[in-house]
């Protein structure tokens, strides 16, 4: 007498969980789908594994809080080496005596276009105080490289406006961008400096800072990246594509970028500066 | 949503980052970026302390590469940043919590948006398979992710954590039951077969 049909003993939580992944031999991959497709129990479990898969890859690949850099020389690796530690030691000196130097550059210096000045002070310098773990630079940098990013601010940062606090004028809220005029599929590097900020988080939502590109009342939030905090300055940007804006259409025009920070001191103080910027045509 | 393995461009890429070509080292980078940072928030949760372990990762191996012989690079950063991952848990910091915001760098205002609930309901839904992932112990936690959210094979896991193939079975099997169980008490926002029939 014929013996009936056997299904193939039932596959285990591991197997069903490899074989979703095609990561069995050809021989336990065919028995278990030849398992799973006459057991309704099992497939259940199969279709479990598979949704509870799917919910994890269905996760948003996010976008890094910055990008990564490496410095440009290896770090060497001396066992001994008095004169390598006496060198740092002059750059940290070096490093904390221009810091001390910008912060207490007198209130007032950096309205409108000096803001330059003080802005290429924060930016250029911050990385270099990072030396050890490699320089930061802002979100979208069209490359990592920290020097590449100061010869570009430093040349052109020419579109800035600041705004001290009435009641403190230590204060200062200084927004640049590096260019006035766009191309619609231009980049646009923004730096916003929160000088004086009772607080010295990176984080934009805690230190009520937001950038809005305007026209006609409507436009786009750009989000404020933290890069830096200098001698306790929190310093924000980053590199923005204009093409990547869901702006009105027709895109080019004149727009105001605005910065507003409800200073977080709980007073409910706002100071708020904006720059002009046009996207050409 | 997964990198492409270009194992052939990497060795390229490798070779020259290996002579001090800090360009071709840089190309790495951006090819690796996501995934790796990816991977290290999905382990740690705060988006500041997984830029650290991604920055960390390609520093130390900028400062290596001229001992990465014959493995894939990509399996050895992963491993670099694994091991990070493990020292930052060794420093006694927990899962952060990632903030509940937007992670695109631009929002609009003013162009059509998702229905609110609908948004409302992807939020609490992702926010809920964050958790279960968060809830995992570290080696199953590691597994999963590299498995699922970096997309990688068993062979290339096993490399990157340096065990058995077996145990990165095991181990994501373990996971995803344990995630299955944690979303199915949530049957409003992960509805099981039985669910959909009962309705």
């Amino acid at each position: 007498m014929p013996s009936e049909p056997r299904i193939p003993a039932e596959p285990t939580q591991e197997e069903l969980s490899a074989f979703l992944d095609h990561e069995l031999d050809s021989a336990t991959q065919a028995r278990v789908a030849d398992h799973v497709a006459g057991c309704d129990e099992c497939r259940a479990r199969l279709d479990g594994l598979r949704e509870t898969a799917h919910a994890i890859r269905a996760l948003p690949m996010e976008t890094p809080p910055r990008t990564f850099t490496v410095p440009e020389q290896r770090r060497r690796t001396w066992r001994w080496a008095p004169a390598g530690w006496i060198g740092s030691a002059a750059v940290a000196l070096l490093l904390i005596a221009v810091g001390i130097q910008n912060l207490h550059l007198p209130a007032g210096s950096t309205a409108t276009s000096g803001s330059s000045s003080t802005n290429r002070g924060g930016l250029a310098n911050a990385p270099a105080s990072r030396s050890e773990k490699g320089a930061l630079a802002p979100l979208s940098a069209p490359s990592p490289f920290t020097q590449q990013f100061d010869a570009q601010s430093a040349g052109a940062a020419t579109n800035a406006a600041t705004v001290v606090d009435p009641s403190n004028s230590a204060r200062r809220l200084v927004l640049d961008t590096d260019k006035t005029s766009y191309a619609t599929n231009g980049r646009m590097l923004v730096t916003v400096q929160l000088i004086g900020s009772p607080s010295t988080s990176l984080n934009s939502g805690d230190q009520g800072l937001t950038l809005i590109l305007v026209r006609n009342g409507q436009g786009v939030v750009l989000r404020p990246v933290g890069v830096e905090s200098w001698n306790s300055t929190p310093i924000f940007g980053g590199w923005y594509d204009l093409a990547s804006f869901p702006l009105s259409a027709p895109n080019a025009g004149d727009y105001r970028l605005e910065a507003t920070w409800l200073i977080p001191d709980g007073s409910g103080r706002v100071l708020q500066t904006s720059v002009p910027v046009r996207i050409a045509g | 949503m997964f990198p492409s393995n270009n194992s052939n461009d990497d060795r390229d890429l490798v070779g020259r980052a290996r002579r001090g070509d800090r360009e071709a080292f840089t190309q790495l980078i951006v090819q690796y970026q996501v995934p790796l940072y990816n991977m290290a928030l999905r382990m740690v949760g705060r988006p500041d302390d997984a830029a650290d372990i991604a920055q960390d990762a390609f520093l130390r191996a900028w400062e290596k590469i001229r001992t990465l012989r014959e493995a894939p690079f990509k399996s050895w950063l992963f491993q670099i940043a694994a091991n990070l991952c493990y020292d930052h848990f060794r420093r006694g910091r927990r899962y952060g919590v990632m903030p509940d915001e937007e992670t695109s760098n631009v929002i609009g205002l003013g162009v059509a948006t998702p229905d609110p609930q609908e948004r409302a309901e992807a939020n609490e839904r992702m926010r809920l398979v964050r958790d279960s992932i968060a809830a995992l112990d570290h080696d199953m936690r590691i597994a999963i992710v590299l498995r699922d959210v970096n997309g990688m094979a068993y062979d290339e896991i096993a490399a990157v954590l340096g065990v058995p193939l077996g145990t990165v079975k095991s181990r994501i099997a373990r996971a995803r039951a344990q995630v299955q169980e944690q979303l199915q008490r949530h049957p409003d926002f992960f509805p099981t077969r039985e669910d959909a029939h009962a309705e």
